[in-house]
């Protein structure tokens, strides 16, 4: 049996369309357009903060507020299909309406981590050339470094409590000036995100201009997102996802949970950032597509701040990773009173341990489902179907996709031998954006190359065994050990350093560093806190050792799998 | 020493704390602390069996007056105020136990400030004004109750008046404080070392042996701060209310300094203790990987 007998499609729900050749949408923006009409006056987005402080928007208010965006966008920035506007911002009511924004305005997003330091987004800006940035106030400080090398000549600046209402927001203000003082004065010229609807809106009832205009141009084939990944090298490429990428993966991915849904009834939260590509197409779409009321947590740091919105709506379906289930399970506020509506949990980003599964279970008393993919398949690959969950297992293929263990020469291995997992299906990416040899050593015709050594049984469900690649996985953000090693080698006291990475309690992986020092006074702190100021905080080493020297291979070259043998043999053996 | 209008400027300004403090709470909080009634008996027996024991013992070694003995006493013997509830929102601590405690040793008062007067003072005949003890209930329960019902209905308003409310809690603290001293301020040169001794330690004492008892017994950490902020704050308005109904003339105004005393020096050590508190607290949340999270 091969993958190409599908035997995984036997565990497909009753209800479960097999195939989805084509979304029910062809652009996001119609599809917000349409689901924004059925639901209408329905609060579509709540934004939590962690003393209960909130605002929401309706399906109606997301609608009309990113068309004044769009229009804006079009109009008054002067942007045209397929130019690029970066959004960096945490979860928020901002995210969804810039997001749907430049969608429909036919442009293209470039989702900006948050947490990258300002030579990281310099590198983003550089690649991906937007010409405007849709940035929160509390990340702007960055800004002027990072826009050293590359202009974006259009900045719209929003706020964490954007669209509240004013007192509460007026509170958020003050706490965050006086107390917490994260906010720095924005130096750049800028527009505030509500003057641009408002402006957007002017412009489109004086010339009356509609949105669709610019959306019955696009077609399911044009690039919706450049979303940043490492990839095997290390330098950062945008995998260019399209809207029928999207599109078609949120139906498949939401196909996977039909049976257990309800449109228009579902409280989902949403605690992992709308910037990953994860919780972009399962949250930010998926539950829009639903018309659930989405709870957003801006920072989900310390977990305590998720406890107001877990006590204030009666969340019903949430997606994370196993760092949040794992964590949400350790505090006592959530074991005294777990959620009493929840109806399953999503897990992603990172293999879900199945002790954390175990214990979330015993807990909640509700399943999570696990599911596997990668940026460059928009994510969602393989999902565990609603009550045929397995354990330490990535589920099942979602509908009209497909997936094969290969060996070293591309040839499928006989089932229940590992093999490098590659996938083929509608949400495969378009390639990476300027990087076609890039894209060409990861796809092999219409199959894209995981990376990740994987195993299919006799049913179709599918196992993650190692990955192919040295990348290291904190949780759910690909760190490449170069770029960790080019950073460390730059240090003037070190001589030569080596990345791995090694199971993390909390981060499913951490990154180790294996240093060999020139000046002998340098102490593991002082070597992570260099680190601290070239890279995003998870990118950091977790832990470093200090060695006299490091395992090489005849022609000199660092042996990382020998570091990995070790610290096998060293934790086999404790 | 407090005048009528100074008087029901505090009351409401304890009214609107205590709604803030309802809008944090939901009827959930009191389930569960009702459901595991450890911690709330726990500290009513560190209420009224600790605290009695450290007054009596002040007494006995402390060189001090008689009224200054009887104030000791008296004031050791009384039930938690409803400051013990700010510090514990402050601290992080379960801020409904500590309510349900307030209540339970309010209400029991009734009962067991005499029995312990009795014990250990002998034939010490105090009344209790049971009108301040259904005021303070009053202010302790109608605004709490008013909190969570607008929480209920909207989480928004619910947020901002708590957050007004734990502003207002902050100005109390330092209000009490500074509006006390100078008032108080000849009052502070004429007491003895002892008196001052015996006051500051029925407090810090209270709060040490409440929480050292609770993590004896494992409560969970949130629950142990909140049984020694409640063990060691007393309500002090009921003691000087208890005393005016008692005694008389000099006699009087010789005990109240006891009272008056402790309700200055429990604010200041309640605030060291609450920012101890925090910081163990801040100290003992989960690390959170960067990463997805």
């Amino acid at each position: 049996m091969s993958h190409s007998d599908r035997p995984w499609t036997a565990y497909y729900g009753p209800s479960m369309r097999s195939r989805i050749e084509a979304a029910q949408f062809r652009t996001i923006g119609d599809m917000v357009r349409a689901v924004s009409h059925l639901y209408s006056d329905k609060t579509a987005f709540t934004a939590c903060l962690p003393n209960g402080i909130n605002g929401s928007l309706t399906f109606k208010q997301v609608d009309e507020m990113s068309d004044g965006l769009a229009v804006y966008l079009r109009e008054a920035v002067g942007l045209t299909q397929g130019d690029r506007v970066a959004i960096q911002m945490p979860n928020g009511l901002s995210f969804p309406v810039a997001a749907f924004a430049v969608l429909k305005a036919g442009c293209v997003i470039v989702n900006v981590n948050p947490l990258y330091t300002a030579e990281e987004m310099a590198h983003q800006f550089a690649d991906s050339q937007p010409q405007a940035l849709i940035v929160v106030d509390i990340f702007a400080d960055k800004l002027t470094q990072a826009l050293k090398g590359h202009q974006i000549p259009n900045i719209i600046v929003t706020q964490v409590a954007e669209f509240f209402p004013a007192i509460p927001r007026g509170i958020v203000r003050l706490v965050q000036k006086h107390w917490d003082r994260t906010l720095a004065p924005i130096t750049l010229p800028h527009i505030r995100l509500p003057e641009a609807i408002e402006a957007g809106r002017q412009i489109s009832q004086r010339k009356s201009i509609t949105v669709e205009g610019y959306s019955s141009v696009l077609s399911p084939d044009d690039i919706a997102c450049l979303q940043y990944t490492g990839g095997t090298t290390g330098v950062a490429k945008g995998a260019m996802l399209s809207h029928g990428n999207l599109m078609i993966n949120m139906e498949q991915t939401m196909e996977m949970i039909s049976d257990g849904v309800e449109k228009g009834r579902e409280v989902a939260l949403t605690a992992l950032p709308m910037y990953h590509i994860f919780a972009f197409t399962v949250n930010l779409l998926g539950f829009y597509y639903l018309g659930a009321r989405n709870v957003l947590i801006p920072n989900p740091r310390p977990l305590s701040n998720l406890k107001r919105a877990f006590e204030n709506y009666p969340i019903t379906w949430m997606s994370g990773v196993n760092t949040l289930f794992n964590g949400l399970s350790n505090e006592t506020w959530f074991l005294d009173t777990p959620p009493k509506h929840l109806k399953f949990a999503s897990a992603g980003g990172m293999a879900l341990q199945s002790s954390v599964a175990e214990c979330w279970k015993e807990v909640t008393g509700k399943p999570v489902l696990e599911g596997y993919g990668l940026t460059e398949t928009s994510p969602v690959i393989t999902f565990n179907p609603l009550g045929k969950t397995r354990p330490n297992s990535i589920g099942i293929p979602v509908p009209s996709t497909e997936l094969s263990c290969l060996d070293q020469d591309g040839k499928e291995v006989p089932r229940g031998e590992a093999g490098e997992l590659a996938a083929r299906g509608p949400q495969i990416m378009k390639g990476y954006w300027n990087k076609p040899e890039e894209t060409a050593k990861t796809m092999r015709g219409d199959w894209l190359l995981t990376g990740d050594i994987g195993v299919m049984d006799g049913d179709g469900y599918f196992s993650i065994v190692d990955r192919k690649k040295d990348m290291v996985l904190v949780s759910g953000f690909n760190v490449y050990p170069n770029e960790i090693e080019d950073c460390l080698a730059r240090h003037p006291g070190i001589l030569e350093a080596a990345v791995i990475g090694v199971p993390d309690g909390t981060s499913g992986e951490a990154v180790k560093a294996f240093v060999v020092l020139r000046d002998q006074t340098l102490t593991g702190a002082d070597i992570r806190a260099f680190c601290k100021e070239h890279l995003a905080a998870y990118k950091v080493p977790k832990t470093v050792e200090l060695r006299a020297d490091l395992p090489k291979s005849n022609v000199g070259k660092i042996l990382r799998k020998d570091l990995r043998a070790e610290e096998t043999a060293l934790r086999d053996a404790s | 020493m407090v005048g009528p209008l100074e008087q029901a400027i505090l009351a409401l300004m304890i009214f609107v704390i205590m709604l803030g403090m309802g809008a944090s709470l939901t009827p959930r909080d009191f389930m569960l602390a009702l459901k595991r009634p450890y911690g709330l008996i726990i500290g009513v027996v560190s209420q009224y069996g600790f605290m009695p024991l450290i007054g009596f013992l002040l007494a006995l070694l402390l060189p001090v007056s008689d009224p200054i003995k009887i104030g000791i006493l008296i004031m050791s013997c009384m039930p938690g105020g409803t400051t013990s509830n700010i510090f514990t929102y402050f601290s992080k601590g379960n801020l409904a136990l500590s309510v349900l405690m307030t209540v339970t040793s309010t209400v029991a008062g009734v009962v067991m400030i005499p029995i312990v007067l009795i014990l250990y003072a002998g034939a010490l005949d105090v009344d209790i004004p049971r009108e301040n003890i259904i005021i303070t209930l009053i202010l302790l329960l109608v605004p709490v109750g008013i909190g969570m019902v607008l929480r209920k209905f909207n989480a928004n308003i619910g947020a901002v008046i708590e957050f007004m409310g734990s502003m207002l809690g902050v100005f109390f603290i330092v209000f009490l404080v500074v509006s006390w001293i100078p008032r108080n301020f000849s009052f502070l040169l004429e007491t003895n070392w002892a008196t001052y001794v015996a006051t500051i330690a029925i407090g810090a004492i209270g709060i040490a042996v409440g929480y050292l008892f609770a993590k004896v017994l494992k409560l969970h950490p949130r629950n142990a701060r909140t049984v020694g902020l409640e063990t060691g704050i007393q309500n002090g308005p009921l003691a000087i209310a208890i005393i005016a109904f008692t005694f008389s003339g000099a006699e009087q105004q010789a005990i109240n300094a006891v009272p008056v005393l402790y309700s200055l020096f429990i604010v200041i050590i309640a605030t060291l203790t609450t920012l101890y508190f925090r910081r163990a607290n801040t100290a003992a949340e989960q690390k959170m990987p960067d990463g997805l999270l």
